[in-house]
């Protein structure tokens, strides 16, 4: 294979989807119900070609492990600079640090391929795909469908863009980009009142968290002088570290701590919080699903809400020179993960439960990140891997049932529906049971690993052993680096930065406030208890949807049937990979090879945490165990009833209330920000109303009545035109004559 | 300074004009001899081929009265692309008369019109060239002349010749106070080669007895000037002549004598004459000018009145750059702080440099809109079935007509709003980057010295204020017509029977305007090299002929 051909490839992921938008806005209108074409088209070639660079990327790594030393741990990155954005050279640019290049700032957009873009690519152009299908079905027939999928593809653009970005800029660019997206998409049906409120609320939530990524772009600059991810080599041949490229990462003394480094991360955390749904920057995500449910899979549950776990799992060796930063991240993980755990269990619409069950997963995940271990990373990356296909899954049946029951999703209203929609039913419980973690299935394996992450750092001596037993993973080998242009391959010094590490540790250990084991210990039993909290609204759902009396409200009609091919069609693959796709992955152990020749991962500090794979056997068993008592809950409280007979709430007494009102977060909000905000907002108003605007209208009547005087001179007779040249001209001479004079 | 002799290089120098008059020749003789009907095409092949000449000629070059440098490179290519575009449009405006019953497809004998056009180009194209005073009076008779004719031969109504005949005696005016100014220069300097005039009033000893002739000959050229620019105090003609004419014609005159009107100013900033007289009196009228024009257009509601005092306000912009010209000295220091001097040194032109880049932007967003107006023609009247028969179509001319103009036209709607946004100065279209380069020309004026009441400085900071506060402004009026296109609703049809020649204008100029909206610094590269090579006459480095 050539070298530059998975590069050119990589432009053709984002551009087909761009295309294929493009070709939507021009002749959506003629294609009418054939507007899902173009995006169909654009995204599964996309999708095909983003498979084919994951295979392409996997073999790069198996060869450059092999090449170097089947010990050392390999980096492997491939950037391609498409052009120059934006170059301003000025002497007066700061830059803090010396190897930055002083007096430029440049902006390339370049495009990367590395292990965790690949991964980030062909999920999201995979769940992409089978959306697109699916909503050829669902949105059949609606007046806005060409619209639909033109913003389908715009959205699968800028989120292979904003993963593929190898510079924070183009992250940022992105990142809004996204958003807007999802705005559009939420706002999709803008004549609801409620789909307009969400998308409002949405946008302006983000925008916190935008805000952090701005700042934290800000602070990047000003403290590495670059905005790349990758190395560049200038003209004269000097390196320019990026700050991800393997110069720095190997540079033990790269990244700044201290308060500047909290600072990044911590901001960078708040960027994470808004797109990713944490607390406190959750509540956007439930009224999200105001907007079209295969938006709501493909956006709200399978991509666009991990771009926060993708920032951060990216910018991995920034995090870890903040140990306290990290464990912030697992601690805002865990917490959410907890709370909207408890929210979700007495929500009674569906896809609520679900965007809460989405709100939970992500915290997961952050939670995972926060061990700032390689197992955290990778393990977090596996669970947005599995997240994907199961989450999307059960919200594609959500759309499903929704779908059948003539747009109605309040579970009380109706049961039994398995006798109706087997596909659905079968479909929506392998998804169940992913999301509650039951053994074969894919959220099983996923969650385990991140449990083990967490119980590592709770309880270092317990996985001492694991780390004296796999001496190999620490085994210094030089850097090593492959003849091939394109990628680069580099071995890492692991030991040796490993021990300056843990010197430097117990130097600051006073200073490290949140960083403790106990911490550690609080987060797993958080995580555990969430775990079973999972299996529990998760089969409540299923019990309440699926078993039971055959129940259908009068929305549906007489014509409660199965959804047609093209929506049965991604739920039965979806439920293939959530069925396989973690038992797989974690028995070949294939992903977190992979994922850990990410440049960010294989930075010394992060490989340095490396343990060898294992089964943990005492984790699974608490871990099923926690599942198997939620789901007998559950069963226990609604298996084959009417789902609308005795809950098992009424035995929460006032916590039902709490969890009920979603911790009232909404009315604190409302209470401490939008009011006092709204009555700022009138004050301003009027303020323009009376005093600006009276000045500016008094200031616009001006020229009217000039132009009053001025029109009475325009007499239309040419000899008061020449005679008024004639004494204009005599003015100036005397004037210009005056002049002269004085 | 000797001035080389005529000789052959001279008409090799003149080859584009030389083009332009044999297309010319071939439109009136194969009109009236050869049964040629259409004499348009005539004219672009005419223009194409000047374009064509003009490429292979040198950067610098001069002859007995004629001087080919940036400056006058740029006038002549500016010259020749409007023309192009002017053609179009005057091909496409179908229309004899304001009331004529239904569009006049069948307007065979353009022929003479093409070519007196193709004479004006010329004339236009040899002003920018000319050395010598004699030279520079012959290209302006040779562009005033045409024009007259054209008036005439569009419309044969009653207006049509009051327009004309209100611009013929008007010019003719100018044209004597030009002469004039002409005269007085010639007294002063012994001579009517501009660079020899200019040495003569460079040296210090200067006859003093003649110095009082300085001002008589400043203030004649610069109303002579005004005129073609339609400036204040010559400004009043524009809206009845623009109004009484075709929008073709219009699109001309609003375009190629405001060429021709900076020319005439260019020149005499490059006599350095006291410059200090010159900018105040530029500076005064640009803000007069262009506060007139702009309150005179708040309330017309016939487009083509409207546009006729837009641009005389837009004659004002020009002027500001003419004055920043006059007073700035090219060397104009740096500023002290470096963000400033980093902004200065990569966003902005001189002030001739300033003004040729918004020359160029202005005059392609007006023929695209009078090409819009010429190419939407007429319109149905108010009529309801009860009232008896249909009255005849009726020319597109108020801004009522366009109401809805979205729905009915999208595509003239989008280029009409693409060129008025232009012309408001929003930003990243053309008007904008011109408007910019002109306030931060003015800006930079005096840079570092403080701002203090009469100062230069403060006059030039208040020149910026007054071209803001203008813009916005203007911006009232222009943004009231896309109002009415896009948020207004109609059942006057908007026929769209014009030319379809005008359409294709409209469109090469919206192309235009998105080009330079997206890669501004082409034009301004060029301008900037037009502007300063007219700066370095004024500083006094002065170009040595060629050998």
């Amino acid at each position: 294979m050539p070298i530059d051909s998975p590069l050119t490839l990589l432009v053709l992921v984002p551009l087909l989807p761009l295309v294929a938008a493009l070709v939507g806005v021009v002749f959506g209108r003629r294609l009418g119900g054939w507007a899902h074409l173009p995006a169909v088209a654009g995204i599964g070639a996309s999708a095909a070609i983003s498979l084919m660079l994951l295979a392409g990327t996997a073999e790069r790594v198996k060869s450059a492990s092999n090449d170097v030393d089947s010990a050392t741990s390999v980096s492997v990155e491939g950037v391609t600079t498409l052009w120059q954005w934006a170059t301003v050279d000025h002497p007066d640019l700061p830059a803090a640090r010396p190897p930055a290049a002083v007096g430029s700032f440049s902006i390339p957009v370049a495009l990367r391929l590395d292990p965790l873009t690949a991964t980030m690519l062909s999920i999201i152009t995979c769940v992409g795909l089978l959306v697109a299908i699916y909503s050829a079905g669902y949105m059949h027939g609606d007046p806005g469908y060409p619209r639909f999928f033109v913003l389908v593809s715009m959205f699968v653009f800028s989120m292979t863009m904003l993963v593929a970005a190898s510079n924070f800029l183009l992250v940022y660019v992105f990142w809004e980009a996204v958003g807007a997206c999802s705005y559009l998409l939420i706002g999709f049906w803008y004549t609801k009142p409620e789909a307009a409120r969400a998308a409002k609320k949405a946008f302006l939530v983000n925008r916190v968290g935008d805000f952090g990524l701005a700042v934290a772009t800000f602070l990047l600059w000003m403290t590495y002088g670059t905005l790349n991810f990758h190395d560049v080599t200038a003209a004269d041949g000097t390196l320019l570290p990026g700050i991800l490229g393997p110069a720095r990462l190997h540079d033990a003394a790269g990244y700044v701590g201290g308060a500047v480094g909290a600072a990044i991360c911590l901001l960078l955390l708040l960027a994470a919080c808004g797109k990713s749904a944490q607390l406190p920057l959750h509540v956007w995500l439930p009224d999200a699903m105001e907007g079209p449910t295969p938006a709501s899979a493909l956006i709200h549950a399978a991509t666009m809400v991990t771009a926060g776990v993708y920032l951060v799992a990216r910018c991995a060796p920034i995090f870890v020179a903040c140990p306290d930063a990290l464990a912030a991240v697992s601690i805002v993980g865990a917490t959410t993960a907890l709370v909207a755990a408890l929210i979700g269990t007495v929500q009674n619409d569906l896809k609520r439960v679900l965007a809460y069950s989405t709100i939970s997963q992500l915290g997961y995940m952050f939670a995972s990140l926060g061990t700032g271990t390689l197992l955290g990373f990778s393990a977090a990356i596996f669970h947005l891997v599995t997240h994907a296909f199961f989450k999307a899954l059960l919200f594609l049946g959500a759309g499903s049932v929704m779908h059948s029951m003539g747009g109605v999703i309040d579970m009380r209203r109706f049961g039994g529906l398995r006798r109706i929609m087997p596909v659905t039913a079968a479909t929506f419980l392998v998804g169940s049971l992913a999301l509650a973690g039951v053994a074969p299935f894919a959220g099983f394996f996923s969650k385990d690993e991140i449990l083990a992450a967490l119980h590592g750092k709770g309880w270092p001596h317990a996985h001492a052993e694991h780390h004296e037993a796999g001496p190999a993973h620490h085994a210094a080998v030089g850097p090593a680096v492959l003849p091939a242009t394109g990628f680069s391959a580099a071995g890492t010094a692991a030991d040796f930065v490993s021990d300056t590490r843990v010197d430097a540790a117990a130097a600051d250990s006073a200073a490290v406030v949140l960083d403790r084991p106990a911490t550690w210990r609080v987060l797993f039993w958080m995580s555990l208890v969430t775990a079973g909290l999972t299996a529990f609204y998760t089969f409540r759902a299923v019990f309440m949807t699926f078993t039971g009396p055959t129940r259908v409200p009068d929305e549906a009609g007489h014509h409660a049937h199965e959804s047609p091919l093209p929506m049965t069609g991604p739920l039965v693959v979806l439920a293939v990979a959530s069925a396989v796709s973690g038992w797989w992955l974690f028995t070949t152990h294939a992903l977190a090879d992979f994922l850990a020749a990410t440049p960010s991962f294989a930075a010394p500090a992060v490989a340095a945490t490396a343990v060898p794979h294992a089964f943990h056997v005492d984790l699974a068993v608490q871990g099923t165990l926690a599942a198997a008592i939620g789901i007998v809950v559950a069963a226990f409280g609604h298996l084959g009833r009417r789902s609308d007979g005795p809950q098992l709430e009424r035995f929460l007494g006032p916590l039902r209330t709490l969890f009920a009102e979603k911790f009232y977060f909404d009315p604190i909000y409302s209470g401490l920000i939008v009011k006092p905000l709204q009555a700022l907002a009138y004050l301003a108003a009027l303020i323009d109303r009376l005093v600006v605007d009276g000045l500016v209208d008094a200031l616009a009547r001006l020229p009217a009545g000039l132009g009053a005087i001025v029109r009475r001179l325009q007499s239309g007779l040419l000899q008061r035109y020449a005679l008024a040249g004639a004494l204009g001209t005599l003015l100036i001479v005397l004037a210009l004559t005056w002049r002269m004079r004085s | 300074m000797t001035t080389p002799p005529t000789s052959f290089e001279s008409f090799l120098l003149l080859g584009p004009e030389i083009a332009l008059v044999l297309a010319a020749l071939t439109a009136w003789l194969g009109g009236a001899f050869l049964g040629l009907r259409w004499g348009w095409p005539v004219a672009l092949v005419g223009i194409g081929a000047a374009l064509g000449i003009a490429r292979l000629q040198p950067a610098t070059a001069a002859s007995a009265g004629v001087t080919l440098d940036a400056f006058s490179g740029f006038i002549r290519w500016l010259v020749l692309v409007l023309g192009g575009l002017l053609a179009l449009v005057q091909s496409g405006d179908l229309f004899l008369s304001a009331s004529s019953r239904g569009p006049g497809r069948h307007r065979g004998g353009t022929c003479e019109e093409a070519g007196t056009f193709l004479v004006l180009l010329a004339g236009l194209s040899l002003t920018g060239l000319a050395s010598d005073l004699v030279t520079l009076f012959a290209g302006l008779e040779l562009v005033s002349i045409p024009t007259y004719i054209l008036l005439a031969l569009k419309r044969s109504d009653a207006r049509g010749q009051e327009a004309g005949l209100k611009y013929f005696f008007l010019s003719l005016v100018a044209s004597a106070l030009f002469l004039y100014a002409i005269v007085c220069l010639y007294g002063l300097g012994g001579s009517t080669d501009l660079g020899t005039i200019a040495a003569r009033l460079r040296e210090p000893a200067a006859a003093e007895s003649l110095r009082a002739l300085i001002p008589v000959a400043l203030g004649m050229a610069i109303v002579a000037a005004a005129f073609r620019l339609a400036a204040v105090p010559m400004h009043f003609y524009a809206p009845d002549v623009y109004e009484g004419t075709s929008p073709g014609n219009a699109a001309l005159l609003s375009t190629l004598p405001k060429v021709a009107g900076l020319v005439v100013l260019a020149r005499i900033v490059s006599l350095s004459v006291p410059l200090e007289l010159f900018w105040q009196a530029a500076a005064v009228l640009a803000a007069v000018t262009m506060t007139v024009g702009n309150v005179m257009a708040l309330w017309q509601r016939n487009l083509r009145r409207l546009l006729a005092c837009s641009s005389i306000a837009h004659a004002g912009y020009l002027l500001v750059g003419v004055a920043v010209a006059a007073a700035a000295t090219p060397s104009t220091q740096q500023p002290a702080d470096p963000a400033a001097a980093a902004l200065l040194a990569t966003s902005t032109l001189d002030g001739m440099s300033a003004t040729l880049f918004y020359l160029a932007t202005y005059a392609v967003a007006t023929i695209g809109l009078f090409g819009a107006l010429a190419y939407l023609g007429h319109r149905w009247p108010e009529w309801t079935s009860g009232s008896g028969p249909r009255p005849p179509l009726e020319e597109v001319a108020l801004v009522d007509d366009l109401d809805g103009l979205s729905s009915t036209n999208p595509v003239a709607a989008f280029a009409i709003a693409l060129f008025l946004l232009s012309l408001a100065g929003i930003p990243p279209l053309p008007g904008f980057w011109g408007k910019l380069s002109l306030a931060a020309s003015a800006l930079q004026v005096d840079w570092t010295a403080p701002v203090t009441f009469g100062s230069r400085r403060a006059a030039f900071v208040a020149l910026a204020v007054v071209l803001v506060v203008n813009a916005a402004i203007a911006a009232a009026y222009y943004l009231r017509i896309i109002g009415a296109i896009y948020f207004r609703t109609t059942k006057r049809g908007v026929q769209a029977d014009g030319g379809l020649a005008a359409g294709v204008a409209m469109l090469a100029c919206g192309l235009i305007v998105l080009m330079v909206a997206l890669q501004p610094i082409g034009l301004f590269t060029v301008a900037s090299r037009a502007g300063s090579s007219m700066s370095r006459i004024v500083s006094g480095n002065t170009v040595g002929y060629v050998p």
